[in-house]
C-alpha cells in the first residue's frame, strides 16, 4: 500500500497546479482601467480594441491589421487591437454579454447599421455629435445620404458608415440578349423576362428566370416596396408601413412571379446561400443578391453579368436599400478611448481607404470623395459592374430599422412566409402584421 | 491521531463533503448560481432595448402569464415536443440498430463504425452548413437521392412549413445516431456470451434471443441514452441558426431557439430568464422521474 | 457476443452475406456529407456548384485550403483548443473521482439532495449561462484566458453521475474486505475503486473531448485573442458569411483541418475506444 499514500498529493498538486495556472493565465490584453480621468491627455498612450465581423469572402483580418500598422505608425500613442468576433450576431452577443457581465467593451465595433436603435436604448453606444462638431463639416457630408439614413436617432449622429452594401438585381446579359430582351425597366417587363427566361424540359426546370431567397426575407423585399411607392420605415422610429398598398403589391408580385409566370420556385426560399453560384452556372437567368456577392459571381461566370437596381413599379423608376455595418463607439469607454476611437473611425474613412477596402472587399464605397480617387477609377473601368452596383444607391432608402427591432422584424418575416406559403391571404398577412407590429410598437410610443 | 481522523470518527464525516466540494463549487458557481440569477430575473420586467425598463422592475410572475397566453410560445413548446418526441426515438432505435451490425466481426468494421461515429466529432455549425447545401431543391444531394428512390414530394425543405421542422430533425438524428451507438456497442460487447450459448442450445431463435436476452439486459444502457438525448434534444440549436433561423414563419423554432431570440434579438431579459425556468423545469421533471425509477433499487446497494 | 454470426452453411453465409451490405450500405450513407465535404474542398473556388454537377470539379486543387489556413491562424487555434481540453480532463477526473466515490462509498445527510444539485448542471441551458458566467469569468479576472474557456467545465454532473455507477456495482464484500484490512479512504478509493473504473474514466475523456472540441459560443465570447481562443472559433469565420451566402468549398476545406486530428486518432484507437466503454457501467 506504499505507493497508494501518493495518490492523494499528487492529486491536491495537480489541483494547486492548475490554480497556479489560474494565477498566471492574466489576460493576454491588458485591459485599460475604466476611465475616470475626464481629460484625455494627448500625450497618453491608449489601447483600444475593434470588435468586427467578417460578413464577405475576403481576408478582412489581413486587410483591417494592414490598416492598423498604417494607423501605428502615424498615431504611435494609439494602439488598436482588431478583435474578430464571429458573424454580426456573435459580434453583438459578445458586446452584450460583455456590458451586461460587468465588463468593458471594446471602444469601436462592427455592428448592423439596423441595431441602431437598440444599441442606443440598451445604452452601449455613444453619440458622435461632439466629435462631428469638432471635425470638418465637409467629412460627415460626405457620407452618401442612403448611408447615413440609418446613423441617426432622436437629433443625434451614433454611427459612421463602414462595410456597407445594397441590394441588386444581377442578371445574365448574355442570356437577355439572346433572347432579344433589354434589362427590365418596370415590374412588367422584369416578370416577362423572368418567364422568357425559364427553361423547361418535361416537368422539370432546368433554368429558373429568377431566384429571390426569401427565408430572411425583409431585406430583398424592401425595393418592392419601395419600388411600390412607399418604404416600409418612415421618419418616426416606432411607426412600420407593413399594411400598405405598396407592400401588398409587392408581396403580390413576388407570389406572382412563381404562380402566375412560374418564373421563380414556389414557396419560401432559402436559396440565398446558393443563388450567386446558380447564376454563375447558368441555372438562373436572374438573382436578388447583395452588392456582396459581385466579385464572387464575376469569378464564377464565364458571361457577361449585368447589375442593376430592381425595377419599380412604373416604367423608369428604380429602388434599392442599403445593408451592411457601420462603426460605432462604445460609451463604456473611456474618453481618451472614445477620442482615439473617432480618430481611427476618421483613418479608416479617408478617401483613400475606402476605396482600397472596397476594392478588395467588394463592398461600395461609403463616401462620395472616394469614388473619385484614382483607384476607384482604374477598378471600375475594369470591372463596370462595381460600378453599376454602386449607382443602384441613388435608388435606394433606409434599410429596415425600428424601435423592437428583433420582435418586429420576426413579425413581418412570419407574415410574409404565411403570405407565400398560401396560409394567409396578402392582404389578410399584412393587415395582421400590421396589427401585430404596432402592438409590439406600442410601449415605444409612448 | 490528527483532528481530521478524529471527526473522521464521529457519525457525521465532513469527509464526504470535503470529497464532492471541488465538483460543489464549480457547479455552484457555472451553473446553480446563473440558474438562481434566471429565477430571480424571471420575476422582472426587464427589457434592454427599452429606456425605462433597462433597469429591472418587479412584476411577479408577469412574465409567465405573458408566456404562457402567448401563441408563439405555444407553437413554440409544439414544435419542441414534435422535435424531442421524433428525435429521441429514432436516433435510438437507429443507434441500436448500428451498434448491433458493427458488432460483427467483419473486415474493414473500424471503418463502418468510424463512418456511424464521426458526425459526432463534426462541429454541429459546419455539419448543418454542409447539410444546407444537400437540402437545395433540385440539384442538392439530398433531393436528388430521394428523387431516384421515386420521392415527388416538395424538395424545398428548409422553406416549406410542413417540412422545415423534419429537416433539422434529420439533422439531429444524422448527428446523434453514431454517438449513442457506442454505449450500445459497449452495451453488447459486454454481453454474456453463455446466456446466449444457452439459450442457443434450447433452439431459441435469433429473434427470442434478441426480445428475451439483449432487450432486457441493455435496459440500463437504453434509460441512460434516453436521459442524454432527451437532455441534448433541448440543449442544440446550432442547426436550426443555419438552416432555417427558426422559420418559415416560426415553424422550426423550438424552446431554446426562442430563448436566445427573446434574449439576445428582443432583448427581453425578463421572458428569456421565464423561459429558462420553464425549459429547467420540464428537464427536471422528465431526468427525475427517469433516476427515481431507476434508482429505487440501487439504493440499496448503497452502503 | 461479438461475431455471432455463426460460420458454415449456405443459410448461414447469405445472412453474413446481407449483414455485410447492409451494414456498409447504411455505413455509406451515413458517410455521405464528409466524403462530400472531402469532394468539395478539393474543387476549384471558380467552379460553381449546380445541377448535376456537385461533385468533383478539374483540376482538383488544394486552394481550399491554403486558402483556409491563410483565414485563420489555425496552428494558434490548435495549441488552444488541446491546452482547454487537457486542462478540462486534468481536473474532471480528480473532481469527478472524488466526487463519484463520496456519493457511491458514504451514507452522509443531505446525500440526495446534493447529487440532485449537481446533476442540474445537465440541464441548464448555455444560452442562459452566457452573461452570469462572464461575470463571474470577470470577477476571477480571467477574462481571455484559456483557463476561462474550461473553468466552467471543471466539475462535471455527467462524468460524476457516470463514475458513481461503476462505483455503486462493486461488490460491497470487497470495500468490506479492505476496510477489515484498516484501508484508509484514498487505499479503497486506489485500489479497490479506481481499477475498474479506469475504461469509464477514458470513456468518459473521450466524450468530454468531443464535445470541447465542438464547442464555439463561449469560447467566442469569452477571450477575444487568438492567443486564447480554440478551433472553432476559426471554424466561423466560414460559416458566416452573411452578405454572400455559404462558400462551401471553402468551408469544407476549414471543417476538415479541424476535424481530421480527430478523425484520425478514432480510426486508430476506436477498438480502445469502444473497449473502454465496454467496462465503463455505461450500459
Amino acid at each position: 500500500m506504499k505507493k497508494s499514500k501518493r495518490l492523494w498529493p499528487i492529486l491536491s498538486l495537480l489541483l494547486l497546479a492548475l490554480l497556479a495556472l489560474a494565477g498566471c493565465a492574466m489576460p493576454v490584453a491588458p485591459a485599460a482601467p475604466a476611465g475616470e480621468s475626464t481629460a484625455p491627455a494627448a500625450e497618453e498612450p491608449v489601447t483600444i480594441q475593434v470588435f468586427y465581423p467578417v460578413a464577405v469572402d475576403a481576408p478582412i483580418a489581413q486587410i483591417l491589421n494592414g490598416y492598423v500598422d498604417a494607423f501605428h505608425a502615424a498615431n504611435p500613442n494609439i494602439t488598436v487591437e482588431p478583435v474578430f468576433s464571429g458573424g454580426y450576431g456573435d459580434v453583438k452577443t459578445a458586446i452584450q454579454t460583455t456590458i451586461e457581465g460587468g465588463g468593458k467593451p471594446p471602444a469601436l465595433a462592427v455592428m448592423l447599421a439596423t441595431d441602431i436603435y437598440d444599441l442606443v436604448n440598451a445604452g452601449y453606444i455613444a453619440p458622435l455629435d461632439n466629435f462631428i462638431a469638432a471635425s470638418d463639416p465637409a467629412y460627415i457630408a460626405d457620407f452618401l445620404p442612403a448611408y447615413m439614413a440609418n446613423s441617426t436617432y432622436d437629433g443625434q449622429t451614433w454611427s459612421i458608415p463602414f462595410q456597407r452594401s445594397a441590394v441588386v438585381l444581377y442578371y445574365n446579359a448574355d442570356l437577355l440578349k439572346e433572347a432579344g430582351l433589354e434589362p427590365p425597366t418596370d415590374w412588367a417587363s422584369w416578370a416577362a423576362a423572368a418567364q422568357a427566361l425559364t427553361v423547361r424540359e418535361g416537368d422539370n426546370v432546368t433554368r429558373w428566370g429568377i431566384e429571390f431567397s426569401s427565408d430572411w426575407p425583409y431585406w430583398l423585399f424592401q425595393p418592392l416596396a419601395i419600388g411600390a411607392g412607399q418604404n416600409i420605415v418612415g421618419d418616426d422610429p416606432a411607426q412600420v408601413f407593413f399594411d400598405t398598398q405598396a407592400m401588398r403589391d409587392a408581396l403580390q408580385f413576388y407570389i406572382d412571379l412563381s404562380q402566375v409566370y412560374q418564373a421563380t420556385p414556389p414557396g419560401v426560399q432559402a436559396n440565398w446561400g446558393t443563388g450567386p453560384a446558380d447564376l454563375a452556372s447558368g441555372q438562373t437567368a436572374m438573382i436578388a443578391h447583395s452588392t456582396g456577392s459581385l466579385s464572387s459571381i464575376l469569378k464564377q461566370a464565364d458571361f457577361e453579368v449585368g447589375v442593376m437596381p430592381y425595377p419599380g413599379r412604373e416604367a423608369g423608376t428604380f429602388a434599392s436599400v442599403p445593408g451592411g455595418g457601420n462603426l460605432y463607439i462604445l460609451d463604456g469607454a473611456s474618453d481618451a478611448e472614445k477620442a482615439a476611437a473617432w480618430k481611427f473611425i476618421q483613418f479608416l474613412t479617408e478617401p483613400e481607404r475606402v476605396a482600397d477596402f472596397s476594392i478588395q472587399t467588394g463592398y461600395i464605397p461609403n463616401r462620395a470623395a472616394a469614388f473619385e480617387t484614382q483607384a476607384w477609377k482604374d477598378y471600375v473601368a475594369a470591372t463596370p459592374q462595381a460600378q453599376a452596383a454602386a449607382d443602384a444607391l441613388q435608388y435606394a432608402q433606409a434599410e429596415f430599422t425600428v424601435e423592437n427591432l428583433g420582435e418586429v422584424r420576426t413579425i413581418l418575416h412570419d407574415y410574409i412566409h404565411k403570405a407565400i406559403n398560401g396560409e394567409m391571404s396578402v392582404a389578410d398577412a399584412m393587415a395582421a402584421a400590421q396589427a401585430d407590429a404596432d402592438a409590439a410598437l406600442e410601449p415605444f410610443r409612448q | 491521531m490528527t483532528a481530521f481522523a478524529r471527526l473522521q470518527r464521529r457519525r457525521v464525516s465532513p469527509l464526504p463533503y470535503l470529497l464532492i466540494l471541488p465538483t460543489f463549487v464549480f457547479v455552484a458557481l457555472f451553473t446553480i448560481w446563473p440558474m438562481l440569477l434566471a429565477s430571480y430575473q424571471s420575476l422582472f420586467l426587464q427589457r434592454l432595448n427599452m429606456a425605462r425598463y433597462r433597469t429591472p422592475t418587479f412584476t411577479g410572475f408577469q412574465n409567465y402569464v405573458e408566456l404562457f397566453n402567448d401563441d408563439r410560445f405555444h407553437q413554440v413548446m409544439h414544435n419542441t415536443l414534435i422535435f424531442v418526441a421524433g428525435t429521441v426515438p429514432v436516433s435510438i432505435v437507429l443507434a441500436f440498430l448500428f451498434a448491433m451490425l458493427v458488432n460483427q466481426a467483419l473486415r474493414g468494421i473500424g471503418v463502418a463504425r468510424l463512418f456511424f461515429f464521426y458526425p459526432t466529432i463534426l462541429p454541429l455549425v459546419s455539419a448543418a452548413t454542409i447539410w444546407m447545401f444537400f437540402f437545395t431543391p433540385d440539384y442538392g444531394i439530398f433531393n436528388t437521392t430521394l428523387r431516384a428512390l421515386g420521392y415527388t414530394g416538395p424538395q424545398n425543405w428548409t422553406g416549406n412549413p410542413n417540412l422545415a421542422l423534419l429537416a433539422v430533425m434529420i439533422v439531429s438524428v444524422w448527428k446523434n445516431a453514431g454517438y449513442y451507438m457506442i454505449f450500445y456497442l459497449a452495451g453488447l460487447q459486454g454481453m454474456p456470451v453463455d446466456v446466449y450459448e444457452a439459450a442457443a442450445l434450447d433452439g431459441a431463435s435469433g429473434w427470442q434471443m434478441l426480445w428475451r436476452i439483449t432487450f432486457p439486459l441493455l435496459r440500463r444502457t437504453t434509460l441512460f441514452i434516453t436521459t442524454i438525448a432527451f437532455i441534448g434534444a433541448f440543449q442544440t440549436v446550432d442547426h436550426i441558426f443555419v438552416l432555417t433561423q427558426g422559420g418559415p414563419a416560426g415553424a422550426s423554432t423550438v424552446l431554446l431557439y426562442y430563448l436566445w431570440e427573446q434574449r439576445f434579438e428582443f432583448l427581453n431579459v425578463g421572458v428569456a430568464s421565464a423561459l429558462t425556468v420553464v425549459l429547467i423545469a420540464v428537464l427536471l421533471i422528465f431526468t427525475l422521474t427517469n433516476f427515481l425509477l431507476s434508482e429505487r433499487k440501487e439504493d440499496a446497494h448503497v452502503g | 457476443m461479438s461475431g455471432n454470426v455463426m460460420g458454415g452453411g449456405w443459410r448461414a453465409r447469405l445472412g453474413r452475406s446481407v449483414l455485410y451490405i447492409t451494414t456498409f450500405a447504411l455505413a455509406l450513407v451515413w458517410a455521405v456529407p464528409m466524403a462530400w465535404a472531402v469532394v468539395a474542398s478539393l474543387r476549384p473556388p471558380t467552379d460553381p456548384l449546380g445541377r448535376g454537377d456537385v461533385w468533383f470539379a478539374f483540376p482538383l486543387t488544394l486552394e481550399n485550403y491554403t486558402r483556409a489556413l491563410a483565414l485563420a491562424p489555425f496552428g494558434q487555434y490548435y495549441v488552444n483548443t488541446i491546452v482547454v481540453i487537457l486542462m478540462i480532463l486534468a481536473v474532471q477526473m480528480v473532481t469527478i473521482t472524488l466526487a463519484a466515490f463520496a456519493f457511491a462509498h458514504f451514507n452522509f445527510p443531505g446525500k440526495r439532495a446534493i447529487f440532485y444539485l449537481v446533476l442540474l448542471q445537465l440541464m441548464i441551458p448555455t444560452t442562459a449561462l452566457l452573461a452570469p458566467n462572464f461575470a463571474t469569468i470577470r470577477a476571477l479576472g480571467l477574462f481571455d484566458t484559456r483557463l476561462a474557456i474550461a473553468i466552467p467545465y471543471f466539475g462535471s454532473a455527467f462524468g460524476t453521475f457516470l463514475l458513481r455507477q461503476v462505483f455503486l456495482d462493486i461488490p460491497r464484500d470487497l470495500v468490506d474486505a479492505g476496510v477489515m484490512d484498516g484501508c484508509r479512504w484514498w487505499q479503497l478509493l486506489r485500489h479497490i475503486y479506481l481499477p475498474p473504473a479506469v475504461p469509464t474514466l477514458i470513456a468518459f475523456g473521450l466524450s468530454s473531448t468531443a464535445w470541447h472540441w465542438n464547442e464555439f459560443l463561449w469560447p467566442l465570447v469569452i477571450t477575444n485573442s487568438d492567443q486564447a481562443r480554440p478551433l472553432t472559433a476559426g471554424l466561423v469565420r466560414f460559416t458566416q458569411l452573411g452578405e454572400i451566402g455559404a462558400q462551401w468549398a471553402l468551408l469544407s476545406a476549414a471543417t476538415l483541418i479541424v476535424i481530421l486530428p480527430l478523425f484520425v486518432v478514432f480510426l486508430f484507437f476506436q477498438k480502445r475506444f469502444i473497449q473502454s466503454f465496454v467496462y465503463s457501467g455505461i450500459k
